[in-house]
């Protein structure tokens, strides 16, 4: 309903959210543990069937086992470690309900949480080299983004078109994992496997095929619960030091 | 329609909306205090938190945004309708093409039965 309603309020279409999990294949072939490898087309999502619409299956996430861990210390241990650290800079969490029945679709809880944690970083969009958005759909996507700034309410669907979204060929390169439309959606724990590769960009360690030259700065946001009802939203905003 | 389709198990706080459902009335939660209404019902304003009450809606509405579920057995319709009253509720469309749908149209709620004996409003297009 989310995707629906973006359409009618913003002409969104069907092949600008195909572009999403077309970009999310690309980086995927390049990960040899993602569920799923294969590189697809706008056409292959558009040819695939409809699960919800406007959503085809190819615009819905795969459903694995998972998990993941960060570990976190002071900057005593830190300096002590020899490998590339990562310093988070701003961090910001929200909620957003259905407001007593004052639904607006058409945005999500990113809109508060990503102000807050760019505030808090003393950073705008712009400075941000690599994105990991949690991705249970194609829609997600789009709305989060722009709910972040990086482009203007209504305009997410220009911003992901055309390759965007890819390492090496657009400007704003996204889960080059292959986000969990592609690599994995471990129930409810998306969030943390989108923060892993976020910091392996950082620390230079990504996939070599799909390595963000220069990242400096990156960005994790995620959203649990339903985009449609009720969900919670964190913003995190990440630093390579040294 | 599916008749399959399973209900919302009343409590306490809700008895009142699915009993009024039963007599073929749609209601929704206002606000004696701060005036304003909401939906779904509770007991407690989620503006003010001063005690709500419910009101009879006009049942009448248009469709804010819509979905087809096509994973079933039979597709139906889910759907966020937007009352009169300036609320807007989630629930189904029914007794029309799929095609038929769009945003903006107007509705008109009807109440359909289930299996378990209770009574769900639902909308179909105005004529």
């Amino acid at each position: 309903m989310c995707a629906m309603r973006h359409m009618y309020e913003y002409g969104t279409t069907s092949d600008q959210l195909a572009w999403i999990k077309v970009s999310a294949s690309y980086h995927a072939q390049y990960n040899t543990h993602a569920l799923l490898q294969e590189v697809v087309s706008v056409k292959d999502v558009l040819d695939s069937p409809v699960i919800a619409d406007p959503l085809h299956r190819l615009d819905c996430c795969v459903i694995t086992d998972g998990g993941g861990a960060l570990i976190v210390v002071n900057p005593d241990v830190a300096n002590s470690l020899k490998r590339p650290k990562v310093k988070i800079l701003g961090a910001a969490s929200a909620v957003k309900h259905q407001m007593g029945g004052r639904v607006d679709l058409t945005y999500s809880a990113a809109a508060l949480s990503g102000p807050r944690a760019f505030a808090e970083a003393g950073l705008k969009p712009a400075d941000v080299k690599y994105v990991s958005i949690y991705d249970s759909f194609t829609i997600t996507v789009l709305i989060e983004l722009e709910d972040l700034g990086f482009c203007e309410k209504g305009r997410g669907g220009v911003l992901v078109s055309d390759g965007n979204l890819m390492s090496g060929v657009g400007t704003l390169p996204c889960n080059t994992d292959g986000g969990s439309l592609c690599n994995n959606h471990p129930a409810n724990r998306g969030g943390i496997t989108r923060t892993i590769e976020a910091v392996r960009q950082l620390r230079g360690e990504a996939n070599p095929a799909v390595q963000v030259k220069n990242c400096d700065v990156a960005l994790v946001q995620a959203i649990g619960g339903s985009l449609g009802t009720r969900h919670g939203s964190a913003t995190l905003i990440l630093e390579r030091e040294g | 329609m599916s008749t399959s389709l399973r209900g919302a198990q009343p409590i306490p706080e809700t008895e009142a909306f699915w009993n009024c459902a039963k007599e073929g009335v749609l209601v929704i939660g206002t606000c004696p205090s701060c005036h304003k209404n909401h939906y779904y019902p509770r007991a407690v304003c989620p503006f003010c938190s001063n005690n709500a009450e419910l009101k009879v809606a006009s049942g009448r509405g248009q469709i804010y945004s819509f979905s087809v579920m096509r994973r079933v057995p039979v597709p139906y319709i889910i759907a966020y309708v937007a009352l009169e009253e300036g609320v807007t509720m989630m629930t189904n469309i029914t007794d029309c093409p799929i095609d038929a749908v769009a945003i903006g149209k107007k509705v008109e709620v009807v109440f359909k039965p289930i299996e378990n004996g209770q009574v769900v409003p639902m909308f179909r297009l105005s004529a």
